[in-house]
């Protein structure tokens, strides 16, 4: 009841028709590299996005910008994404990154891997800037796949026990390479094909319409926890 | 980033790899990827035309297409690094055949305006697709093409070996471009042709007026019939070169939207060519061979005949149909060819003196040949009380049979090497002696009997009193009703003959001689099958011999068939069909056929499919085991 409250709100506001077919929409797929995960001292160092339409992925309307942070690197961090300050240090600001950004995505659902997180630090640049918010529809790969799990226990690609929930255990569990270092960009594809399994997956389970696949794909029913857990950053 | 990948991908599937780097780096930007369960069909016969050229990234597809009669015709399978849907997206027209996903399948997309684009720039593109798939399924004339031939398809393979100049229309009818159009149109009814060609004073074509222009541009819009033909002619000509291949003028009729191509040579006209000549070219099917075998009188006769029917053969199995449907016309034309020798055979050496009927035995009698094998047959006749007939019986057999293993060894049988012949006495005998026979190898299964009951239980009428076959197979039928011990043996038999399942892990082959590691395709793979089907045909009384046909007769018989029939007939058909192309490619080499393959020429999918029918080979084979266990040693 609540859940669809909230739906209904976020409805009216991203104008998104909720009654049409899941594997139709426009999507984004997001996914950000951090300096770290302290929301309060840590920043964006890359945002890397791929486009999805009508279940396909498109390899040629891709985002990828490195941005100038302006919090200190960590030694911790930059082992993980390879970015190092002389990478950043030429590069644009947020604002103008963001901006860009917010035209890539559009009117489209944007869907990440424990995507609060993405948004989180997406959300507090786009305080600093005057006038803009992002205020596109959200979808959380890793919702999705608990909701998947607990419902679709007999299907091949949820019957192992689960071991490893982070993108990347996720992606290996559907056959879906993952070995580059984390990227921003390359994160984003692979959450793309995560999510292109699991759309006739969510059919087999009966959520059909971006309303239904909104609702169970909401960020707040994963764990955002679990990000920390599930991925090799852990503070 | 991300198109690094798709650019390491592109640089090993032709014929993107023929691209250089700038191509190439258009070609994946303009990629988008789609995913497809295992079993989703991707692209439906009849419903709208395929939007995008895909690339198999990762799994593989079926094409099938339904034929006339509402069978579900497989044509090909393509894997990883092959694509699909460029017909569909040329030829604007509805979807002729239908895709799905046999695996779970990754596929990047080049959608239509690109693969114009393309198209256009990049002509080692056009040429590679061109001859890949237009030529393979062409668009327009495949409908008609399939409803006409006996084998559809067969006839593709003749377009790139026949010259437009071969079947032109030799005698091109012209006229001045200032003939009034009743006029031309009178003379193509005079002339009954279709199309006329339209040239000026110095004898130039200059056009072409079809039946089309007449009803499109003078009779539906009332146009004057005195006006100059030049006003109501087509343009531009198009022409092919009398020594292109006719593909070459079905990809002009396909592009201009055309029936009526000009052939030029050296730079003169030469004749017309239309998609009616085309589709008389494709008539050069099998059918017609049929017939060239039916006006034969002797056997000097029918000996070209046979080999070009050997031709023939290579084409068909060169277009890689269904292996059953193969094997079918084999048959159909090799059954053909020996009920003509034996037609001739009693014009010579006049009426039996009883009712005979000449049985096929082995693969002959399963209608599983492939290339022509050996002569595998025998003779029953009708039993008599009189010792003076039976004698004479006797005799003109023995004349009759040896003159007809004479004559199928001169049309290219070659006999039989463990003497399975009606030439050989005792495989030529009257029925109560066939019924001794069977009687005898099913009370005592000796090796040697267990042997023949394999070849001769798979026997089938060709000619003659098909009621003698008949009443054998009857006879054979209640003999084996309840006979548990003689069935034992044959499980017995089946059961040893144990698939490699191990193969593409540890490979399971010939561990030395000259097939040193390969597979030998016909013992490992169709015997285990064929003989499984034999058994549990014997054990329910089922009166087919095809391995194919008893699939479907034990389908609400047997409870195992039943379960399995899809997959074995898959299995079945693969197998055949792999072994069948491998001797078509051994031939091509010049060497001689035989059924070893090298599984490291195998792609990816042929090896999971053959890997799948060796596990359900096994997996019967365990079924058998618990069935006869009592009498498994």
């Amino acid at each position: 009841m609540l859940s669809s409250l909230i739906f209904n709100k976020k409805s009216r506001a991203t104008g998104i028709d909720g009654s049409m077919p899941a594997k139709d929409a426009r999507y984004v797929v997001i996914d950000t590299e951090l300096t770290g995960l302290n929301e309060k001292k840590d920043s964006i160092v890359s945002i890397g996005a791929v486009r999805m339409a009508g279940g396909k992925i498109d390899l040629g309307d891709v985002f990828y910008r490195l941005i100038n942070p302006y919090t200190e690197f960590r030694a911790e961090s930059v082992v993980i994404h390879g970015i190092t300050p002389s990478d950043v240090g030429e590069k644009p600001d947020i604002a103008t990154i963001l901006s860009e950004f917010l035209e890539f995505c559009g009117p489209d659902i944007l869907i990440g891997h424990c995507i609060s997180i993405d948004l989180c630090f997406i959300n507090k640049e786009m305080k600093k800037i005057p006038g803009s918010s992002l205020k596109n529809a959200v979808l959380d790969t890793y919702s999705l796949y608990e909701w998947l799990r607990k419902r679709m226990t007999f299907h091949k690609a949820f019957s192992a026990p689960l071991k490893d929930c982070s993108l990347y255990g996720i992606a290996k569990g559907f056959g879906i390479p993952a070995n580059g270092a984390h990227n921003a960009v390359v994160d984003a594809f692979i959450t793309a094909q995560v999510f292109q399994r699991f759309i006739p997956i969510l059919l087999e389970a009966g959520v059909r319409s971006i309303g239904e696949l909104l609702r169970v794909g909401n960020p707040s029913r994963g764990g955002d926890r679990l990000r920390s857990a599930g991925e090799s950053i852990s503070l | 980033m991300l198109l690094e990948e798709v650019l390491t991908f592109l640089k090993t599937v032709p014929p993107f790899q023929f691209l250089d780097d700038a191509g190439l780096k258009s070609v994946a930007g303009s990629l988008s990827m789609e995913f497809y369960p295992k079993d989703t069909v991707i692209l439906r016969q009849n419903g709208p035309a395929s939007n995008a050229l895909r690339i198999i990234k990762k799994g593989g597809v079926k094409i099938s297409i339904e034929s006339g009669n509402g069978e579900d015709v497989v044509i090909d399978y393509r894997g990883e690094g092959e694509t699909f849907g460029l017909v569909s997206i040329m030829s604007k027209e509805k979807q002729k055949t239908t895709i799905v996903a046999i695996d779970d399948t990754i596929c990047y997309m080049i959608d239509k305006g690109n693969v114009h684009k393309l198209i256009d720039s990049y002509p080692v593109l056009t040429e590679y697709f061109l001859q890949s798939h237009f030529t393979k399924y062409m668009a327009k004339t495949y409908g008609e093409m399939r409803d006409k031939s006996l084998f559809y398809g067969s006839s593709d393979h003749i377009l790139f070996t026949t010259q437009v100049g071969e079947i032109a229309a030799k005698e091109v009818i012209t006229a001045n471009d200032e003939t009034p159009v009743q006029e031309a149109a009178q003379l193509m009814s005079k002339e009954r042709i279709s199309s006329l060609v339209i040239i000026d004073d110095s004898g130039f074509p200059v056009g072409i007026v079809t039946d089309r222009d007449l009803r499109e541009k003078v009779v539906s819009k009332g146009r004057d019939v005195l006006e100059p033909v030049r006003n109501i002619m087509s343009l531009p000509l198009i022409r092919v070169d009398a020594r292109d291949y006719c593909f070459e003028a079905v990809l002009k009729m396909l592009k201009y939207n055309i029936h009526h191509v000009l052939v030029i040579k050296d730079g003169a006209l030469k004749g017309v060519i239309t998609n009616h000549d085309l589709m008389m070219l494709q008539g050069r099917t099998p059918l017609s061979f049929a017939k060239d075998i039916e006006n034969q009188q002797a056997i000097d006769g029918l000996i070209p005949v046979s080999r070009k029917i050997n031709k023939i053969i290579g084409f068909l199995l060169k277009e890689g149909a269904k292996a059953g449907n193969i094997t079918k016309i084999i048959t159909e034309l090799n059954d053909r060819l020996v009920r003509k020798v034996l037609e001739i055979a009693e014009r010579k050496f006049g009426r039996p003196p009883v009712p005979y009927c000449w049985i096929a035995l082995g693969s002959e009698g399963r209608k599983e040949q492939t290339f022509r094998t050996d002569q595998d047959n025998a003779i029953i006749y009708a039993d008599t009380d009189y010792a003076e007939l039976e004698n004479s019986a006797k005799k003109y057999f023995s004349a009759f049979a040896g003159f007809v293993k004479e004559s199928l060894l001169k049309c290219g049988f070659p006999p039989c090497p463990a003497d399975y012949m009606a030439s050989n006495p005792p495989w030529c005998q009257p029925l109560k002696v066939w019924k001794k026979y069977f009687s005898v190898w099913i009370s005592t299964p000796t090796p040697d009997a267990v042997l023949n009951s394999l070849i001769f239980f798979d026997f089938r009428p060709l000619y003659g009193e098909t009621g003698l076959a008949e009443e054998l197979r009857d006879s054979l039928n209640s003999m084996l009703e309840g006979e548990k011990v003689f069935l034992g043996y044959l499980a017995n038999m089946i059961t040893k003959n144990t698939p490699p399942i191990g193969f593409f892990k540890s490979f399971v082959v010939e561990k030395s001689g000259e097939h040193k590691n390969e597979l030998n395709l016909k013992i490992k793979g169709i015997t285990p099958i064929v003989d499984i089907l034999r058994l549990f045909a014997l054990e329910r009384g089922v009166r087919e011999t095809s391995t194919l046909e008893r699939i479907e007769a034990l389908k609400d018989k047997h409870t195992i068939v039943k379960e399995y029939a899809d997959e074995l007939e898959h299995a079945f058909e693969f197998i055949t069909l792999l072994r069948i192309h491998n001797q078509v490619e051994q031939i091509e080499a010049g060497r001689e056929i035989d059924n070893f393959i090298n599984p490291n020429n195998l792609s990816n999918l042929e090896k999971k499919t053959i890997k799948e029918a060796f596990h359900l080979i096994s997996r019967i084979q365990d079924f058998i085991i618990e069935r006869y266990k009592m009498l498994i040693w």
